[in-house]
């Protein structure tokens, strides 16, 4: 998990609308393959939407060829009704750029069959390839969309009930009138939103401390379902100041310095991906019980595999999970790049994090007649020993992979 | 496969989104985006268009910040670019060929809907032009300019004492109802005679303009859809004859009653306005000024009734006027013994800097500031070079010199109506009032809508309402004086005027 802290809620705003321009101009948007983007609600994401608007304006992203896909919306209040999380959408972001009604899918609170709306929402995911980007806001409980607290981390889109809590909250957009707040509401679920290639996430104000603490600090908890993000391989959280009253000082301490370290370096993990990532030109996802050497290639989506009800890779993922921004810049392979003996720099076709060596003790006696003698298969061992020490061997498949 | 669909879409909408705009929400210029459609000629639902139609428009314009008002409305207009409502031609064809230019020419000016105004004339020529001045209805064609809400007859029921320059010998004094029809002609002034049921609702040209016309387009009354009749306000003196009685059976035919020209007092205006009168016809102008023991019809705009308690009169009559949230229990309870004060009419002021002083327009303004409807009473020299005009006024011959924009009738030095433009009137109310932006366009558009009974419709920017839009920009003129100046008229959703443009429409 990515974990930014920045000054104020608009600096933290700020930084995710460009996280997300960047994210939808280097995937370059055509009409056969968009950027599919998962939507929020509420006070959290304004400044966001307000910050991609403001983009927009200024020319500097089009959401022509974007799709998006609300979270959730209110079971039985008109679509019109100033409240509803149609209108929501269309005040605060759809109204002002140039995102055709057709990509535009928001879960109707009002269809005849719930149940059946819910089975189509998740469909017409699927059917636009999977949501590339999902930005979420988190609830004061922790909670992600509408999935509260107790939610099965398993969910999909489905109906809900909202907790008495959530009811009380959302009273100051119905005059104070309880009867008026809608007490059910559609929502994606928790898996929905984790089989997303990548989460983005927005906590702003002290309110959301003790969420965020639960979340970042503590393990994956049905009681606060946004934590759920520890299972997702390529998520991120964005907060201020005041979201992090309640860490550690060791926690908000470590989170700002790897990131001055990282940008120090030049891997700000704000990395786009160089290639576009079209379908036609994808591996088939790589998920397997072993791992195949004991060099990590870089992340596999292995999400599902701790959570078995529903694998995440039940539609065919489009990129071989987000890897090629989590390698530096200087130390990523690139097809362009020829490495020769005489690159001047050296070239780790592996990640920053030592690998596992085999190490034996009769290895460090430095006799070789007693190392073979005592190890079953010598031969095996020997190589295995070259291959990590020589790491450009090694490059020639991996350099195919990433093509 | 997954695809985005191409907002380009090939098939038009006639749909327009104007963006970066403030619009004229109430008493506030709000920052908001407005959606226009030529092929219906209403502001849409935006939202709507978008969910439900999976529209885009075809056209976005930014307009830079600046202002869009609801299209003007004007009240008094006696004529304008040398044609005057009040006279006949020989062939009645070219009269209609010189309004349907008039009405051209004044939409470029702002006003986008007004009630042609004809003074007291001869009985004759009522009948003769009124057909030609009705209700335009049905026929909504943004290209023809200006649109008629209905005639305004100023006269000839007027007091000889208050005629102004009108022709004290043609006024006359109403004893009944048929002396009325005879005056106009029936069919001016009542709908398809004998069937309309008294106290039968309003018809207003907004609510009969979606039912279809039968009539042929080269006939005069085809302008007129089909319960309208060319009427639409009659501007009286209460205190004479049986006029005050003839009040409600004229509201009930959707005809508004104004006072003007008449020597009433305090409470034979009063009487009148419970009767149904809710309008003033150029405040102060033609009228008893104001007395201190006897505040005559401007006491009206008061809310002063001995009975009531005077905060809560206030309030009740203001939420009245603005039809907003009445507080139902308290109301019903008061109606009776506040019946009267209850309604405050609305009242005309010109604000040519001649008719009145400004100090004057800011006092009415504040006495009822929900209330105020700017009007030019402009004659037909409006654009016209200095000079001595022929004037149709009853009978006989008659002159109005213009010097400037004063106009007087020769030989009388009695001022001749006005030669000015509604923007001028309401830039000029804006400097001298201390009023908003917003509030000084309210009096030339949502204030006449509500007065002419046709809000929702005309006067405002909500959604439903005619795209009838004037497309304003701010600008500092000489000694610090903010002046609105039309950069742009849109009628019916198309945009028929623009400043500099050499388009005509």
């Amino acid at each position: 998990m990515r974990f930014f802290i920045r000054d104020d809620a608009a600096a933290a705003s700020a930084h995710v609308a460009n996280y997300m321009v960047d994210r939808i101009n280097h995937f370059a948007p055509t009409p056969a393959h968009p950027f599919v983007l998962g939507l929020p609600t509420g006070s959290t994401p304004l400044g966001v939407y307000k910050a991609l608007v403001e983009r927009y304006k200024a020319g500097e992203v089009s959401f022509e060829n974007v799709v998006t896909f609300n979270m959730d919306e209110y079971i039985g209040i008109p679509r019109d009704h100033p409240e509803s999380y149609h209108s929501f959408m269309w005040k605060h972001f759809f109204s002002h750029v140039n995102i055709h009604p057709s990509n535009v899918h928001i879960l109707d609170g009002n269809a005849p069959n719930l149940e059946a709306e819910c089975v189509q929402y998740e469909a017409k995911i699927q059917a636009a390839g999977g949501i590339d980007l999902f930005l979420a806001g988190m609830g004061e409980d922790g909670h992600i969309a509408f999935n509260e607290p107790g939610s099965s981390l398993a969910s999909r889109t489905r109906v809900k009930t909202l907790a008495y809590g959530t009811i009380l909250a959302n009273s100051r957009f119905f005059n104070d009138d309880l009867d008026k707040v809608p007490k059910m509401a559609l929502t994606v679920g928790v898996q929905t939103v984790l089989e997303a290639r990548e989460v983005v996430v927005v906590a702003l104000g002290a309110r959301k401390a003790l969420a965020l603490q639960r979340c970042v600090e503590q393990g994956v908890n049905h009681m606060w379902t946004l934590s759920a993000l520890h299972l997702h391989p390529h998520s991120m959280i964005v907060c201020d100041e005041d979201a992090t009253l309640e860490l550690q000082v060791k926690t908000v301490k470590y989170f700002k310095d790897i990131e001055q370290v990282a940008r120090a370096q030049g891997f700000e993990q704000i990395l786009p991906s160089k290639f576009p990532i079209r379908p036609a030109t994808l591996p088939t996802t790589i998920v397997t019980d072993e791992f195949p050497a004991p060099t990590i290639h870089s992340p596999q989506p292995t999400t599902s595999r701790l959570l078995r009800a529903t694998p995440a890779t039940e539609y065919p993922l489009r990129s071989r999970s987000p890897s090629p921004d989590l390698i530096p810049r200087h130390l990523r392979v690139t097809p362009d790049t020829e490495y020769t003996q005489d690159t001047e720099y050296s070239v780790i076709s592996r990640s920053p994090t030592p690998d596992f060596m085999p190490d034996r003790m009769a290895s460090r006696i430095g006799e070789p007649g007693l190392l073979r003698r005592s190890t079953p298969n010598p031969a095996q061992g020997l190589q295995q020993h070259q291959r990590s020490r020589s790491p450009l061997q090694n490059l020639t498949p991996r350099t195919n992979i990433m093509t | 496969m997954p695809s985005a669909i191409r907002s380009a879409s090939p098939r038009q909408n006639g749909i327009t989104k104007l963006t970066n705009c403030r619009l004229v929400r109430g008493d506030a210029l709000v920052w908001d985006d407005v959606w226009v459609s030529s092929a219906t000629g209403k502001i849409i639902r935006s939202q709507s268009a978008f969910y439900d139609e999976l529209t885009m428009p075809d056209e976005v314009i930014n307009l830079g910040g600046r202002i869009v008002s609801p299209g003007f409305i004007e009240c008094q207009l006696n004529g304008a670019y040398g044609f005057n409502f009040s006279t006949a031609t020989d062939d009645m064809a070219q009269y209609g060929k010189q309004l349907r230019d008039l009405n051209k020419q004044l939409a470029r000016t702002g006003v986008t809907s007004y009630i042609p105004t004809v003074t007291s004339q001869t009985s004759d020529l009522y009948k003769k032009v009124l057909p030609y001045l009705g209700p335009s209805g049905s026929s909504r064609r943004a290209h023809d300019g200006a649109e008629s809400l209905g005639a305004h007859v100023e006269g000839p029921f007027l007091n000889p004492t208050k005629n102004g320059v009108h022709n004290a010998s043609i006024l006359r004094v109403a004893s009944s109802f048929s002396d009325l029809e005879e005056m106009y002609g029936a069919a001016n002034i009542t709908p398809f005679p004998g069937t309309q049921p008294p106290g039968s609702p309003i018809d207003s040209p907004s609510s009969s303009s979606s039912s279809s016309s039968h009539s042929t387009p080269s006939s005069p009354m085809s302008n007129n859809n089909l319960n309208g009749i060319p009427i639409k306000m009659i501007t009286a003196a209460p205190e004479l004859g049986a006029m005050t009685s003839l009040i409600p059976s004229l509201t009930a035919r959707g005809i508004i009653v104004s006072i003007g020209h008449s020597e009433a007092t305090y409470e034979q205006a009063s009487t009148a306005v419970a009767a149904g009168a809710t309008m003033i016809t150029h405040l102060f102008n033609a009228m008893r000024p104001l007395h201190h023991r006897n505040p005559g019809i401007f006491g009206v705009l008061g809310v002063a009734e001995t009975t009531q308690q005077q905060p809560q009169s206030q309030s009740q009559s203001q939420s009245q006027k603005k039809s907003q949230q009445p507080i139902e229990g308290r109301e019903e309870e008061e109606e009776e013994g506040a019946k009267k004060q209850k309604k405050r009419p609305y009242f005309g002021l010109i604000a040519d800097g001649i008719h009145l002083h400004p100090a004057t327009i800011k006092i009415a303004w504040h006495a009822h500031p929900a209330g105020l409807v700017l009007v030019t009473d402009a004659m037909h020299m409006v654009g016209l070079p200095d000079g001595r005009y022929a004037w149709t006024n009853g009978e006989g011959e008659h002159f109005i010199v213009k010097r400037g924009s004063v106009l007087e009738l020769e030989g009388t030095g009695a001022i001749a109506g006005s030669s000015i433009t509604l923007i001028e009137c309401v830039n000029n109310f804006l400097n001298w009032s201390g009023a908003s932006i917003p509030q000084a366009l309210k009096a030339v558009t949502a204030t006449p809508a509500a007065m002419l009974g046709v809000e929702g419709v005309k006067g405002g920017l909500d959604a439903g309402a005619d795209a009838d839009l004037v497309i304003l920009s701010e600008e500092v003129g000489e000694e610090g004086r903010t002046e609105l100046v039309v950069d742009e008229v849109w009628k019916f959703g198309v945009r028929t005027f623009e400043r500099g443009s050499s388009v005509v429409v």
